[in-house]
């Protein structure tokens, strides 16, 4: 097998809350493949959200190692991590985080500008993937003016804009209804394997779980089911 | 460029957040432009109204008053202080020299006031003293305009038609007398006396005696007594006695000063070129430069002409004296004035400028001690302190809290936009955090925040640049008129005159802020600097945000 996307070992992540130390994930070891759709199920609270960030960079581990294709992100410094979001990863969030002083478009164009392409690449490239997520025809509208499924839409497109090899998606239908929802994911995962990504999904929906070709389950910060591959 | 579309939706689509922080921006710079123009102004207006002397080139002025002078200054017109107030009077009361009665006449009267003249000469004096650099003299007269009618006075006395009655009893002829009248007709040849005639003359009955031819010789048979009648007659002494009304008159009469000045040394004198607001300097003849306010208040201006008993002089310039012991409305060269006034050769006002300014209370101890008592010496300093009136209070409060109210205002605008901006980027940490999950660097958020801060800081410190400017110009037009003013001549009151002829001198500055560049860069400058001091502060904070702890924040 070739090496893994990812390799956690022993990641523990603990926060201060004033005097107490809050243990958000404890010792997990987890490996995932290139290419694997993940879903992370588990009660809020247990860990969820702070392992996909430790994921995307967005975090470091308290103690422990990620490594992703290898390099550990310990050793990494702040503008690394930033240029591995930039061209590793793609987010989706829960509450979609659309700028929302920006359009749909320019909300696509944010993911690429600081990649340096000039302004018409930005816009045919992101006219583009508003086209793959359906949306060409909202492309100037603003995030107040577009449906919850249709920003998650504008997310997934902005995520997927810099062809990124995971998609890390932190309850990508939490405030959808379940039509919506399943469409979502649907798309994720339809986009995902076209583009051959990898793609981690944290839920709590098993119906978006049942999707996913591995499915961690997690309670109180640590993995219940053993991390294997499937 | 997708970052400069980024800001300007930023700051479009914020409108509310945007145009509060502009608000404050503006309004914080437009306090310290408005405030420290203001403050500008009021120490303007104090320079040239409260400085009166350093504005003519003068550090001393020398003025001669009306006693007994022990020094070897002495007065022109000899004599102190009865010869001057006699001066005074024949002047105001002498209608004589007005012209005949019922002329129409116009004339203005120049009068000494309570500064005695000297001959110009003695002011080699001064000059000679050392410390003195330049030495120039004035003469400074109150003048009377009057014009009308000059009076008629009749007194209308209507005297005798009396009639006097006189009432004496005549003896009639004695027998004597009687008997000599008898025989004077008898000789004479009138039939008188004999009975042939028929005729009797009866005494008493001569008047009609004769009647013929012989009358005249019966008159001289008339004794003496009858002949002629003669008595002494005194009439009652009676003293007439009329009052005599006020002459009817239409004499207008207003009051102005006058000063005499050496147009040949413009660096010093009692208006220097530099006090020329409109027109220019006085070169020689018959010019005259108007103190601004009399200019206005007599409809005057450059061009117009100034008849002074019959020498008319035009208007070249209009001037704003300086406030002091000196100052005239009307200034004409000292030659011209001292013909009019008939004080030729004299002056009643020395000016001195020491050759430093080190050297001027040396050079005022010199004076005094040369020219003795008599010799008024006041200083800068002194004629400043004289003034009074609200541009002195409002000068001072602008010295005590100018600077301070400009510090506070200054650290209020510098404060407002540093939290403005601090607020404004503080509601922005979860999107600062999803542009960095997006892969946006540290350098990158930073710079944009930046921008967008000092975008708000350029356009609120532009508006608030219009709004000072504006502000300053409504104080300009609103703003209110301070007066200082100063009272010569009636220190002392000698004869009770010096109320009379002391002359009030105002100035009234209108409150004004004049702004400089250099004024609004540096309101420009704080927005400017508050705004990129807060934008970076701000920004880095946010930016520094592990990602993970950016997204937790809630909106």
């Amino acid at each position: 097998m070739d090496t893994p996307l990812y390799d956690l070992q022993h990641v523990t992540r603990t926060f201060r809350r004033g005097d107490a130390t809050i243990t958000a994930l404890e010792s997990v070891d987890l490996t995932i493949a290139p290419g694997e759709i993940v879903a992370v199920e588990g009660p809020s609270g247990s860990g969820k959200t702070t392992l996909l960030q430790l994921l995307g960079a967005l975090d470091r581990p308290s103690g422990g190692h990620v490594f992703f294709e290898g390099r550990d992100l310990n050793a990494l410094g702040d503008h690394e991590l930033a240029d591995l979001r930039l061209r590793a990863f793609g987010f989706v969030f829960q509450t979609f985080n659309l700028i929302p002083t920006l359009t749909a478009l320019q909300n696509v164009e944010a993911k690429l500008a600081p990649t340096g392409a000039n302004a018409a690449e930005l816009r045919e490239r992101a006219l583009t993937l508003l086209g793959e997520v359906g949306l060409a025809d909202r492309a100037e509208h603003l995030p107040s003016q577009l449906s919850g499924g249709e920003q998650q839409r504008v997310a997934i497109a902005r995520a997927l804009s810099t062809g990124p090899r995971v998609v890390l998606a932190d309850e990508p239908t939490g405030n959808l209804d379940s039509t919506t929802g399943a469409e979502i994911v649907e798309l994720l995962t339809a986009l995902s394997e076209e583009h051959r990504q990898t793609v981690v999904l944290v839920t709590h929906d098993h119906d978006v779980a049942a999707r996913a070709e591995r499915v961690l389950r997690m309670q109180d910060g640590r993995l219940l089911a053993p991390a294997a591959v499937a | 460029m997708f970052y400069v579309r980024y800001l300007r939706s930023e700051l479009l689509r914020r409108r509310a957040r945007t145009i509060l922080t502009l608000a404050g921006l503006a309004v914080g710079v437009a306090l310290v432009i408005a405030i420290s123009g203001v403050s500008r102004g009021l120490d303007r207006a104090q320079k040239t109204a409260l400085d009166p002397l350093s504005t003519i080139g003068t550090d001393l002025t020398v003025t001669l008053s009306p006693q007994q002078n022990t020094g070897g200054f002495g007065p022109g017109g000899g004599g102190g202080g009865r010869e001057l107030l006699d001066a005074n009077q024949s002047a105001v009361t002498d209608l004589s020299k007005l012209g005949k009665a019922g002329d129409h006449f116009v004339h203005d009267f120049f009068l000494p006031g309570t500064q005695l003249t000297f001959p110009q000469k003695q002011a080699k004096q001064i000059s000679a003293l050392s410390g003195v650099a330049s030495v120039t003299t004035g003469l400074v007269l109150s003048a009377v305009h009057q014009e009308g009618v000059v009076p008629k006075i009749v007194a209308k006395i209507r005297t005798g038609g009396d009639t006097i009655n006189i009432r004496r009893r005549i003896k009639p002829p004695t027998t004597a007398e009687f008997e000599a009248m008898q025989k004077c007709f008898e000789k004479a040849g009138v039939g008188g006396g004999q009975q042939t005639g028929g005729q009797r003359v009866q005494p008493g009955g001569f008047g009609a005696a004769g009647g013929g031819p012989d009358s005249a010789a019966a008159r001289k048979c008339l004794p003496a007594r009858l002949r002629k009648f003669q008595a002494t007659i005194t009439t009652p002494e009676q003293t007439l006695q009329q009052l005599i009304n006020p002459p009817q008159t239409n004499i207008k009469s207003s009051s102005y000063t006058i000063a005499g000045v050496d147009p040949s040394q413009p660096a010093i004198g009692l208006v220097t070129p530099s006090q020329v607001t409109n027109g220019h300097y006085l070169s020689s003849g018959t010019e005259a430069l108007l103190a601004a306010s009399y200019a206005k208040r007599h409809s005057l201006k450059v061009g117009s002409e100034l008849d002074l008993n019959g020498t008319t002089f035009t208007v070249v310039g209009l001037v704003k004296p300086p406030l002091g012991g000196q100052s005239a409305d009307v200034y004409i060269p000292l030659r011209q004035l001292q013909k009019l006034a008939d004080e030729k050769g004299l002056a009643n006002v020395v000016l001195v400028r020491a050759t430093s300014s080190a050297d001027v209370s040396k050079v005022q101890k010199e004076i005094e001690q040369t020219l003795g008592s008599g010799a008024q010496v006041a200083s800068a300093k002194q004629v400043a302190d004289s003034i009074n009136g609200s541009l002195v209070d409002a000068a001072n409060l602008s010295h005590d809290l100018g600077l301070v109210l400009a510090l506070v205002a200054a650290a209020a605008a510098f404060l407002l936009a540093v939290l403005l901006t601090l607020s404004s980027v503080g509601k922005r940490v979860r999107e600062i955090g999803t542009l960095k999950a997006l892969g946006w660097s540290q350098r990158l958020v930073v710079r944009q925040i930046v921008a967008e801060c000092l975008a708000t800081a350029v356009v609120g410190g532009l508006v608030g640049v219009g709004l000072g400017i504006a502000a300053a110009g409504l104080v300009g037009v609103l703003g209110p008129n301070l007066s200082a003013s100063t009272t010569t001549g009636g220190g002392d009151a000698l004869f009770g005159l010096g109320q009379a002829l002391s002359r009030t001198a105002t100035t009234s500055v209108s409150l004004d802020a004049p702004l400089t560049v250099s004024l609004l860069a540096l309101g420009f400058g704080l927005a400017l600097a508050g705004g990129l001091l807060a934008g970076t502060a701000g920004a880095l904070r946010a930016a520094r945000l592990r990602p993970a702890d950016a997204l937790r924040q809630v909106e």
